[in-house]
């Protein structure tokens, strides 16, 4: 880093001056680029104002490039609130339509002020893993489309812990090194089992009576266990943002397990149960190598299953899985999610709206009802499908002899159906990878229409039967909310700044929440709790309670 | 002081000498590091579960233990070691010349320590160039413990140029009486030597003095190692401002502590009372009471922030702390020790060697039991201690404990070897005792009367 040249850029002459040789490269103006890069760094020393910035290259830009999508002065407020940084957010504007390919975007915009002024210490490094600061809070450089996450419904978790077993038989764990962990938990404010006079039952929770905390890896944007990593085994896979831990790279420090906020990680203290060659997932492939080697853009790294001796392991959210090596079906899906009955755990693509955890963290009441009713394993109450409506519907039905025609139909449950109607976006489901919730959605939309082929639901008299009020939207929400509850939501941590990919729906542990025995016991389903114990048998030298 | 005229055969009797005491020191301390040696093999054979450690969390165990304390504790006697001996060139405390060199010394040995744990405490030893060194250029921007790395491997090449230098001189002028069987070893040490360099070395070494203090508070102990910890913004028991000073008082106290044991075994083993003098542990003592003061000092801050109105996650790790026995025990031996120095201060007939060599011996085990149980503490009282397993449990196991008896062991060969090979006083602090101004041009330190 140079101090003494004219250079504006903080990697000196030398870069801008091939960043330049790059502008020359395209058909747009590189004086226009560099102009715009050298203020652009004026704007993140505060030397100059985004409002400022924005108007000075306003006519240019329009001259140029005959758009202007830089953000304008209020976008760059909200985006302040985000907390995130300046570029990165112009970055995204300009990449808006989403067609072009990224070197378009970037020779569309003048490159430079974007490309020269920021990403600069992050874009041009090689490795997959790499990140470093470009704002104040969000520090990982590489944006991707795709960012795995879950979003976790405690209401909805019965503490089966099949999650749990699942990922242990998924990964071929010991004993103890619990990825996935589910625990039930009491504070003043929240009491199980005893105090169940709190606790409003609602039809959707199954009436349990536990506070559940479900705690898998949180898989954190701004992950400290990596920045802590003396080595970068732990890391952040760029194409879809998983944390991983690259175990041929490990040295075994346990700094990670140290600077995470939530102890997820699991060393490995001495040889696995299960040998290399036995690991076979759920899937039993030809070669271990299939499912415990990840894709990166420059090869393969092992970083899946259970960690080799000596090594840091924790939750992964099955790469070999979202690489599609384990068929297509199981894409955007994880062991847990799959084995979860009632479907508390949605994983998927946190940045598409699309999404199963997107739809249940933006519209939670409506989705609980859409899970609740087309979760056929786990519920009460199940909606039928289109074809079950017309096969046993005729015409001139009114609206109670329709009901009892139908085989597990309620007034309840049509009503719920109608609601998920009148409040429904009518958002389809993408291609990408499976969209439970909207497909579902989609199925309750045409089992409602094929009803009202029969029996017209837009009265004030069907309004009435099944308890929707003047059948205002307001009252659609209103009445699923009878039945589902309302959940907050909130991510784990959230003033550590570490910046999660999982979402809570419930209730959020205070700082004195403890943990409690919950409904089932780990050692009925064959899971040690406290891995200690398993660990002391090997210590040389123990002496029986004993600790500091 | 003695009325005895310190020569440099005085020196020069450590490396002239063979005695029966002194095969049965190094039998020991082979034996010392041997253990552990053999019991370092057997954890590699059989990975790192024949520590007591654990998973913190779920696990109900503790992620670092005696391994790191032990490791942050040699840091800091070394840090403290190269500190007080650049502030004797610096300040021109002139009292504490004779043990200087000790002090560089101690410095290279406890690094060497330290160093050895890094190893010692890792999962995957095999790795440490190929994993650590090859994605240096990346992690040295984030990663603490790469930080961390990075600054014992600087102070190991500082300290090892500074004593290196400083050794020319006196190998020169001694060498006709040094061994000749160790002659290859004086030539490297004083390849290319000229009379003229000295004037040149005093200079040098005074930068690096000036380096070394200028540094101390970001880069030695009141930096990089305590940001290991205190950055972490999870761990109440670690998190906070406070750990740079707070490391740093610790290291000088036990470094000064350090100095005085190996000054005492020195001393009594090579008649050396007019050499290493009453005055100079009268000296050391009261600085010694002047860093545990501060360090005193800095604990009750700790705790004050942390129950009086404390945010609900420092209060409950720092109430664990002062209720923990061990914390209880340490601080009182601290305390008693600092009140014995106070008041052998204000009536020096209370004033003995032994009690010297005693009150080292308490601050130095003080510091490394808080040093240990510092490390634990954070894991047992997390912010997210949600979890039944947590406070887990951690006790020791006998090959952690064996490490400190090898890594003890470590150093004291470090110093037999060294003994009988360099004078581990130097010839400037003999003529400097004799008010002998034999070396001419001394610009950088001008002699004060001691």
């Amino acid at each position: 880093m140079s101090t003494d040249d004219e250079s504006f850029h903080p990697l000196g002459d030398e870069w801008e001056g091939e960043l330049e040789t790059m502008l020359d490269d395209t058909e747009y103006d590189s004086q226009l680029g560099m102009d715009m890069a050298r203020d652009a760094m004026r704007v993140t020393k505060g030397e100059l104002s985004e409002a400022d910035f924005h108007e000075k290259y306003h006519e240019d830009v329009m001259e140029e490039f005959g758009e202007d999508e830089r953000p304008t002065k209020e976008a760059y407020e909200a985006a302040q609130e985000e907390a995130k940084g300046t570029f990165s957010r112009m970055v995204d504007k300009f990449d808006g339509d989403g067609e072009e390919t990224r070197r378009e975007t970037m020779k569309k915009m003048g490159v430079g002020a974007t490309a020269v002024g920021l990403g600069a210490f992050g874009t041009v490094s090689d490795g997959p893993e790499h990140s470093v600061a470009e704002g104040p809070r969000q520090e990982t450089t590489e944006e991707s489309d795709t960012q795995w996450g879950m979003t976790i419904d405690l209401e909805r978790c019965d503490g089966c812990l099949s999650c749990m077993t699942a990922c242990s038989e998924e990964n071929d764990l010991d004993q103890g090194v619990n990825w996935m962990y589910v625990m039930a938990w009491e504070d003043d404010n929240h009491h199980g089992q005893e105090g169940s006079e709190y606790d409003v039952y609602t039809d959707f929770n199954m009436g349990s009576d536990f506070n559940m905390l479900v705690r898998p890896c949180q898989h954190c944007t701004d992950a400290p266990c990596e920045k802590v990593c003396p080595t970068t085994a732990r890391h952040t896979r760029d194409k879809d943002g998983l944390v991983l831990t690259d175990y041929d790279v490990c040295i075994g420090c346990r700094y990670c397990q140290v600077a995470c906020p939530y102890g997820v990680n699991y060393f490995q203290w001495d040889e696995p149960d299960t040998a290399y060659e036995d690991i076979d997932g759920l899937e039993d492939p030809d070669n271990p190598d299939q499912i415990t080697h990840a894709e990166y853009d420059h090869g393969e790294r092992w970083v899946d299953s259970r960690a080799p001796r000596g090594t840091m392991s924790k939750c992964t959210m099955c790469p070999s899985m979202q690489d599609g090596k384990q068929g297509e079906g199981k894409v955007g899906t994880t062991a847990c999610e799959s084995a979860c009955p009632p479907n508390a755990i949605q994983f998927g693509n946190v940045k598409d709206e699309k999404s199963d955890p997107s739809q249940h963290r933006e519209h939670p009441v409506k989705s609980r009802a859409i899970v609740h009713l087309t979760n056929g394993t786990e519920s009460s109450k199940s909606a039928p499908s289109a074809d079950d409506i017309d096969s046993a519907l005729s015409e001139g039905d009114d609206l109670l002899t329709a009901i009892d025609n139908i085989e597990g139909l309620t007034v309840d449950i049509l009503a719920v159906m109608k609601s998920i109607e009148m409040i429904s976006e009518g958002l389809e489901p993408g291609d990408d990878e499976n969209n439970s919730i909207l497909r579902n959605e989609q199925e309750i939309l045409s089992a409602v229409e094929a009803f009202q082929q029969y029996v017209d639901l837009n009265t004030e008299e069907a309004y009435t039967e099944l308890g929707l009020g003047d059948g205002s939207e307001q009252q659609a929400r209103f009445r699923l909310e009878q039945y589902t509850g309302d959940p907050s939501s909130f991510q784990l941590l959230e003033d550590i700044g570490t910046n999660p990919n999982i979402t809570y729906l419930g209730q959020q542990p205070g700082p004195e929440a403890h943990q409690v025995d919950g409904p089932t016991a780990y050692e009925d389903v064959d899971l040690l709790d406290e891995r200690q114990e398993d660990l002391d048998e090997g210590t040389v030298g123990r002496i029986d309670g004993v600790s500091l | 002081m003695s009325t005895k005229e310190p020569t440099e055969a005085d020196i020069l009797r450590p490396i002239n000498t063979l005695t029966k005491k002194y095969f049965i020191l190094y039998g020991a301390a082979t034996l010392g590091l041997v253990a552990f040696l053999v019991a370092w093999a057997y954890q590699l054979q059989q990975g790192l579960i024949v520590t007591g450690l654990g998973d913190w969390g779920s696990g109900g165990g503790s992620t670092w233990g005696l391994y790191i304390g032990a490791f942050i504790w040699w840091v800091g006697v070394a840090h403290g070691g190269i500190i007080l001996s650049a502030a004797v060139r610096l300040l021109n405390m002139d009292r504490y010349m004779p043990v200087a060199r000790l002090a560089e010394m101690t410095t290279i040995g406890g690094l060497s320590a330290a160093g050895f744990y890094i190893l010692v405490h890792m999962g995957r030893p095999d790795r440490m160039v190929t994993s650590v060194i090859g994605h240096y250029h990346i992690t040295v921007n984030n990663s603490p413990l790469v930080w961390d790395v990075t600054v014992i491997t600087a102070y190991f090449v500082l300290s090892a140029t500074y004593l290196g230098l400083t050794l020319r001189y006196d190998v020169n002028r001694l060498r006709d009486d040094l061994p000749d069987k160790f002659e290859p070893v004086y030539k490297i040490l004083t390849i290319g030597y000229s009379k003229k360099e000295d004037k040149v070395i005093d200079r040098m070494v005074w930068w690096l003095a000036a380096a070394v203090i200028i540094m101390a508070p970001l880069l030695l102990h009141g930096g990089v190692i305590p940001w290991l910890f205190a950055l972490l913004p999870a761990m109440p028991g670690w998190t906070g401002a406070i750990q740079g000073p707070m490391f740093l008082s610790i290291a000088l106290m036990s470094a000064i502590s350090g100095i005085m044991i190996i000054s005492y075994a020195f001393r009594r083993a090579y008649d050396w009372d007019h050499i290493i003098t009453d005055d100079i542990f009268r000296g050391l003592l009261l600085w010694l009471g002047f860093f545990t003061l501060l360090f005193l000092w800095f604990q009750l801050q700790t705790i004050i922030n942390g129950v009086f109105l404390g945010p609900t996650n420092k209060a409950v790790a720092i109430e664990a702390k002062i209720g923990h026995p061990v914390y209880q025990v340490a601080m009182t031996m601290i305390f008693g020790t600092l009140v014995y120095i106070f008041l052998q201060g204000i009536r020096p007939a209370l004033f003995s060697k032994k009690r010297a060599l005693l009150a080292s011996c308490i601050i130095l085990a003080g510091t490394l039991t808080e040093k240990i149980l510092f490390v634990v503490e954070g894991f047992l009282h997390p912010t997210f201690d949600i979890y039944a397993n947590t406070p887990g449990t951690y006790f020791p196991s006998l090959i952690e404990w064996l490490s400190l008896v090898g890594t003890t062991a470590l150093v004291a060969l470090l110093f037999l070897n060294l003994s009988k090979l360099v004078p581990v006083v130097e010839l400037h602090a003999v003529e400097h005792l004799r008010g002998d101004h034999a070396h001419d041009d001394d610009a950088t330190e001008p002699e004060v009367e001691a």
